[in-house]
């Protein structure tokens, strides 16, 4: 093994010679085997000294690096570019945050830091020896589709983007009506299954009575709420009882009923079947003031827990206010309740003004929408996860905000939780072009950093298969486990939970990692 | 004489946990000098064997560091860590060790005051119990 290194010291804008002392660190770089290089740059961020590195790299034929600067993120891609072209593998560069984990964090101990930061040296070398050049690769995507499930507010905003990119929109919706959307508009059409990964998802649907094969290069998820359906304590015993969507469909056609009308947040404020946090507020709104504009000798509440009306929306708030619309506050500990013996009155304590209130009701109206009953097949067609009441989980927010944790489906509108139509577009928009630009890429990549499989040991226990969350392992026909490696995402779970120690994460084998840990364990600090 | 040092690793995953470091040291926090980070891509991926190796080579305490469990960007990862961290935790009662020495932790990205905290509290577990194996070693 003739690992031949290169150590690139970063002064991080003259941070670092603050409190390390940078000659003693280049000594114990040039002492250590399999060295070839040191080199200290006053700021890598900087770009101007890449051409430096390469060649010098060039010259000394270097094939691995280790760069002591800040955080990986903020160096690599510009660094990693330079490698390349000095013909080191992407793989075998090795950043050690030094700035963020030993300049920052420890001004007060420079000696101790001086030991941590040459230990820190010492376990990149150790551990970079041990690396291996890994490649990448691609796949074309077998078409440009992009599935948009459901064609409400969301769904029509994210083809009107998607399209935007030039690739090819279907909207499945599952009712018959007319919608006015790029692309092919498929009425009648749900989701029922799929397979395959982001780019190359192969979907089953069904449209009127027929099941036809979809293949579709990316998915935005934009089943909206479940509009139909209103449970809870308070919907069962008002007879009233509506929605807020259905309420202000009445109101435009002038058949909203005389009497009182109480808008509320939930159906169910104790909070025992909907656990739903996040209401329409700012449709409430918007609709209680037309409904006062409309008729000034309505007596309207809005009767709510935690009023959360988004960015200009607050303004709403005020302007309801002021043409005398009534805002009642509750909380968990006294719920408004309404007496099944005597259906029409709400009795309610306001937090506020600390008396009782008993409203006699015209129209009870309410914001909460319960999710969407088809969520759970769509979940387990695409097998994304589903939030507690029943909506589409969104990943980590380190994805985006529509991102699920699989790549190439996005979700978007009431799918995730209810909200207003507004807000709901912009998701709609944003899950748009995250899918459209997904799918124009044409290509996936795939590689690098995966699991790997070693099939001599692997005994087919299934362990893998249930564990990964991306379907990246699959039982092959040798009855061995496989990688499916353009869904394998690199974060080794398989690899931690295989009781045969059969699957290995390349570049962060066992090996590698108790490398780092014990030469990080033998220095004293 | 002065106080033996504790020797703490930290196992710490390079989406959530790492940046909740980076994002504690670039607000000018202070954390014990000892701690050292590896970093893996997921919490998921640290094994057993990492953190009992860790105890044998001579770490006092062991923590591993991933995102929130709502929030991780391999989705259960982070939830797969703490099962493997329980585990290691029934081990070392079984061993005749305080399972108070590895401990997992959630960090969001954005909170830069929880890991000088978690630093914080391993150092203390370490000021309890001492080196591991007390006096013998």
């Amino acid at each position: 093994m003739n690992a031949k290194i290169q150590v690139v010291l970063c002064k991080c804008c003259s941070e670092m010679p603050k409190l390390l002392n940078i000659a003693r660190l280049e000594k114990l770089a040039s002492e250590s085997g399999n060295v070839l290089s040191v080199m200290t740059l006053d700021g890598l961020c900087d770009g101007k000294e890449l051409t430096q590195i390469v060649a010098e790299a060039r010259a000394k034929e270097i094939d691995r690096a280790i760069v002591l600067a800040c955080q990986k993120k903020d160096v690599s891609p510009a660094l990693i570019k330079a490698y390349r072209r000095a013909g080191v593998n992407e793989y075998l560069v090795g950043i050690v945050n030094i700035r963020e984990e030993v300049v920052l964090p420890h001004t007060a101990e420079p000696e101790r830091a001086q030991t941590k930061a040459e230990t820190k040296l010492l376990a990149a070398i150790a551990r970079s020896r041990l690396l291996q050049p890994l490649e990448r690769s691609s796949e074309d995507m077998k078409t440009r589709n992009v599935v948009i499930v459901g064609g409400g507010v969301a769904g029509q905003a994210a083809a009107r983007e998607a399209a935007k990119y030039g690739v090819h929109t279907i909207i499945l919706e599952k009712t018959g009506k007319s919608i006015t959307a790029p692309g092919v508009v498929m009425p009648r059409a749900r989701l029922i299954g799929g397979k395959g990964y982001g780019g190359n998802f192969e979907l089953r649907i069904k449209v009127g009575e027929s099941v036809e094969d979809l293949g579709a290069a990316s998915i935005v998820v934009a089943s909206g709420g479940g509009w139909a359906t209103l449970k809870g304590a308070l919907a069962k015993t008002v007879k009233g009882a509506l929605p807020l969507y259905e309420f202000y469909q009445k109101l435009q056609l002038d058949q909203v009923p005389a009497g009182t009308v109480v808008f509320m947040d939930t159906p169910d404020p104790a909070g025992k079947t909907l656990k739903v946090q996040d209401f329409a507020w700012d449709d409430t709104l918007e609709t209680a003031i037309e409904l006062k504009k409309k008729r000034p000798d309505t007596a309207v509440f809005v009767v709510f827990q935690e009023m959360r009306a988004s960015g200009l929306s607050e303004l709403a708030y005020k302007e309801a206010a002021e043409i005398g619309v009534k805002f009642v506050r509750y909380d968990r500990s006294a719920t408004p309740k309404v007496d099944p013996k005597d259906p029409t009155v709400l009795t309610v304590k306001d937090l506020s003004q600390g008396e009782v209130l008993k409203i006699k009701l015209g129209a009870m109206v309410f914001a909460s929408i319960p999710a969407s009953q088809d969520n759970q097949i769509i979940a387990e067609a695409l097998r994304i996860p589903m939030s507690p009441d029943g909506g589409i989980r969104r990943g980590s927010i380190q994805r985006g905000p529509v991102s699920t944790p699989k790549p190439g489906v996005f979700v978007c509108g009431s799918a995730l939780f209810p909200k207003s139509r507004d807000v709901a577009a912009a998701e709609g928009e944003a899950a748009g072009k995250m899918a459209g630009e997904f799918a124009a890429r044409g290509s996936i990549e795939y590689g690098g950093i995966v699991a790997q499989v070693t099939q001599e040991k692997c005994s087919a226990c299934l362990t893998c298969v249930r564990t990964c969350p991306y379907e990246a392992p699959f039982i092959g026909t040798a009855t061995k486990a496989e990688i499916r490696v353009q869904a394998c995402q690199g974060c080794g779970m398989c690899v931690g939970i295989c009781p045969s120690k059969a699957i290995e994460l390349l570049n962060y084998t066992d090996d590698q990692i108790m490398t780092e840990s014990k030469t990080l364990l033998g220095g004293d600090f | 004489m002065t106080e033996p040092r504790p020797k703490i690793v930290g196992f710490c995953c390079e989406r959530h946990g790492m940046d909740a470091v980076v994002l504690a040291a670039r607000s000018g926090k202070q954390f014990e000098v000892s701690v050292r980070l590896v970093q893996v891509p997921c919490t998921g991926r640290v094994d057993g064997m990492h953190i009992l190796r860790s105890l044998e080579e001579g770490a006092d305490a062991v923590f591993v560091l991933g995102c929130l469990e709502k929030n991780c960007y391999y989705d259960t990862g982070s939830i797969e860590g703490r099962k493997r961290v329980g585990y290691v935790k029934q081990m070392l009662s079984e061993l005749g060790l305080e399972k108070e020495r590895v401990e997992m932790f959630n960090a969001a990205s954005s909170n830069s005051w929880v890991f000088p905290e978690i630093v914080a509290k391993m150092v203390e577990v370490v000021r309890k119990f001492g080196p591991v194996g007390g006096e013998k070693r």
